[in-house]
């Protein structure tokens, strides 16, 4: 009888303690995971930011090379896609081909002095170079808060609770090549 | 005469003066400061004078974070909000305003943290290769010498009151002279010497105190404008700064700036750390273009690391050494326990073989491998401390170490090396560096792109801690 008991005393304490241990973990992927999406939300502003600022360069540019019309329609289109992609992934590859796509068009603006001269121009220049630095600030924030997460998710015994509480792995917002390494953006 | 005497004349002197001491300080008090009624309209004066006005005519810590939010409400720079735990100060595009000199230090000191695209992260700024002490002596004064030109503040002593304190103080040192040649000559010598030596020291004594009662005070205007400003205080307090952060300077604007040099914007104020120094283990890096976060750690990894890291090669046999007897006799007596309590079958020298290898093993190994094949590291210096290794009464013997962040992780172990490499690199240097990583030893190191954090003159010295 006194050896069922203490099993019975024994296991109700395991029980207990393996509870609160998941309660504990349990508690720190849900901050984890709010904190990726907090940091999302972050890139989500930034990215708005950046979309919102390039119709006006379209048109400012329109105004002095408006036969430059391949270039100027694939900066829209690029913007059109990458307002409509959704999730990390999709939308990083999005971001990525419009930040081609402005490339060209700061290359083609090259070749027009008067635009190059124009406070407008400029200003928009120097704004769309902060927003970008700015992203790239957000995009290192959120993959920091996506490598904490994602560790959690991955290695023993949080995993355990992840598999069981459906906690999923988050992408990476991965940036274009060019600004992989040392990062300066500039257009 | 007697030596009674002479100590009577030593104390109604003393006493006179300092009575006549007493008396100047009461006659050059700040005018007595009346909170004014609640109001919201700021004044004239800058957060860094309402810090001084407001704090009894001494600095505190926040008015330099203060300016800077001043600085960011008046579009100098600006502050931006990544995450919770990452704001960025950023330079305003073109020429700034005519600033006050302790507000162009307080931008100085940015200018020389940010990157290339003017960017510098909150947390960052306590980082630096500047000395913290000229650095805040120098805000201190260009703010006391803007206040007296306001005619806010002044000298506590006005020459007169100087001239009265230290011509009275020759009385008492005359007397503590002549006490001395009563008490001290001996009957072969004459009395001059031990005179003026009482006298000298006596004197220079009360001139230091004059010296150190020399602060700054307030005037009647200065009163009056820390009074109105106590009532601004009033009105900041209903407002709820305390958990604003920095970045929401950009709503609040000034306000929050003056509410953090009344001390009402706890959490603005820390997430500014301008004059603050940088934390041990917690450094920004700029490594790669951006600022981020590096841990550093003054071990090495696993449980070696506290004993077996940071130290020249040779030193480390010298410890490993000195740690083979003592594991070895410590489990040698374990096993003899072993065998007398527990009935062990394991021989006592086995057990201490055991004990010996568990201890030296590993950290042998290292240095083996370390000894067989160096490696280069390219990296960013981002942190440089001293920790004191021994002490005694004559002399401090210190351990050097540097912090390289060479962007592949975000946890770094400092590498030890020797003082005259330590002192060749300035924080923020991007070196490149032949070290012993399994022992953490730094034994050659070529700065590739020197810091632009480097001292350009003696007042910007490093300061090991």
């Amino acid at each position: 009888m006194t050896t069922v008991l203490i099993v019975i005393v024994l296991l109700v304490v395991i029980v207990v303690v393996a509870g609160a241990l998941a309660v504990v973990v349990y508690n720190r992927l849900v901050t984890s995971r709010n904190a990726v999406d907090n940091a999302w939300s972050q890139i989500d502003v930034q990215l708005r930011r950046r979309h919102e600022l390039i119709p006006n360069l379209v048109e400012t540019v329109k105004g002095y090379a408006a036969h430059e019309r391949q270039t100027l329609d694939s900066v829209t289109a690029a913007r059109a896609a990458a307002v409509s992609a959704t999730g990390p992934a999709e939308q990083a590859a999005a971001e990525n081909q419009l930040t081609g796509a402005l490339r060209s068009l700061f290359a083609v603006a090259e070749a027009y002095p008067q635009l190059q001269a124009g406070r407008n121009f400029s200003e928009l220049q120097a704004e769309l170079g902060e927003t970008e630095n700015r992203i790239a600030y957000s995009r290192q924030y959120y993959n920091d808060a996506v490598l904490t997460y994602n560790n959690a998710c991955q290695t023993v015994p949080t995993n355990i609770v992840a598999g069981i509480a459906g906690f999923r792995t988050r992408d990476y917002f991965t940036a274009p090549d060019a600004e992989r390494g040392p990062v300066q953006v500039r257009f | 005469m007697s030596v009674a005497l002479a100590l009577l004349g030593v104390l109604i002197a003393g006493g006179a003066w300092f009575a006549l001491l007493t008396v100047v300080m009461a006659a050059s008090r700040t005018p007595p400061v009346r909170p004014g009624p609640a109001t919201g309209a700021l004044g004239p004066e800058s957060p860094a004078i309402v810090d001084l006005v407001t704090g009894g005519w001494e600095l505190c810590d926040e008015a330099a974070s203060a300016t800077l939010l001043d600085l960011a409400a008046r579009r100098v720079i600006g502050i931006e909000e990544i995450g919770p735990e990452l704001s960025l100060v950023r330079l305003g595009r073109g020429d700034p305003p005519a600033l006050a000199p302790y507000e162009k230090l307080v931008l100085d000191h940015v200018r020389t943290l940010a990157t290339a695209d003017g960017v510098v992260a909150t947390g960052a700024l306590a980082e630096g290769a500047r000395n913290l002490g000229s650095w805040w002596k120098s805000f201190t004064k260009a703010v006391i010498a803007e206040a007296r030109a306001a005619g806010l503040s002044r000298p506590r002593w006005s020459a007169a009151q100087r001239t009265l304190l230290l011509g009275a103080a020759v009385v008492p040192a005359a007397v503590v002279g002549i006490a001395a040649a009563v008490w001290l000559t001996k009957p072969d010598d004459g009395p001059i010497g031990p005179f003026a030596g009482g006298a000298v020291l006596a004197f220079a004594g009360l001139s230091a105190l004059v010296g150190k009662l020399d602060r700054e005070r307030g005037t009647q205007a200065g009163a009056d404008a820390a009074g109105r400003w106590l009532g601004v205080r009033e009105h900041l307090a209903g407002a709820r700064f305390a958990e604003a952060p920095a970045a929401s300077v950009t709503i609040w604007g000034r306000p929050l700036a003056y509410a953090a040099a009344l001390g009402l914007a706890g959490r603005a104020v820390a997430g500014l750390p301008v004059s603050t120094p940088a934390d041990d283990s917690r450094a920004w890096s700029d490594r790669g273009g951006m600022w981020h976060v590096v841990h550093v750690d003054y071990r090495g990894p696993g449980p070696w690391g506290r004993f077996f890291w940071g130290r020249s090669p040779l030193h480390t046999v010298g410890r490993l050494a000195l740690a083979a007897i003592p594991s070895w006799g410590f489990a040698f007596l374990l096993g003899i326990l072993a065998r007398a309590l527990l009935d062990s079958p394991f021989p006592p020298e086995a057990v201490g073989f055991v004990g010996l290898v568990l201890v030296v093993a590993v950290p042998l190994v290292n240095l083996l491998l370390d000894a067989a094949g160096r490696s280069t590291v390219e990296g960013q210096v981002v942190r440089l401390r001293t920790k004191v290794r021994k002490q005694n009464d004559s002399s401090t013997t210190y351990d050097h170490y540097v912090g390289l962040d060479t962007g592949a992780a975000r946890g770094v172990h400092a590498v030890g090396t020797d003082e005259t490499r330590w002192n060749s690199l300035t924080e923020g240097d991007v070196v490149r560096a032949t070290i012993s990583g399994r022992i953490g030893w730094l034994h050659e190191v070529e700065i590739l792109t020197p810091s632009r954090m480097r001292p350009t003159g003696p007042a910007a010295a490093p300061t090991p801690d």
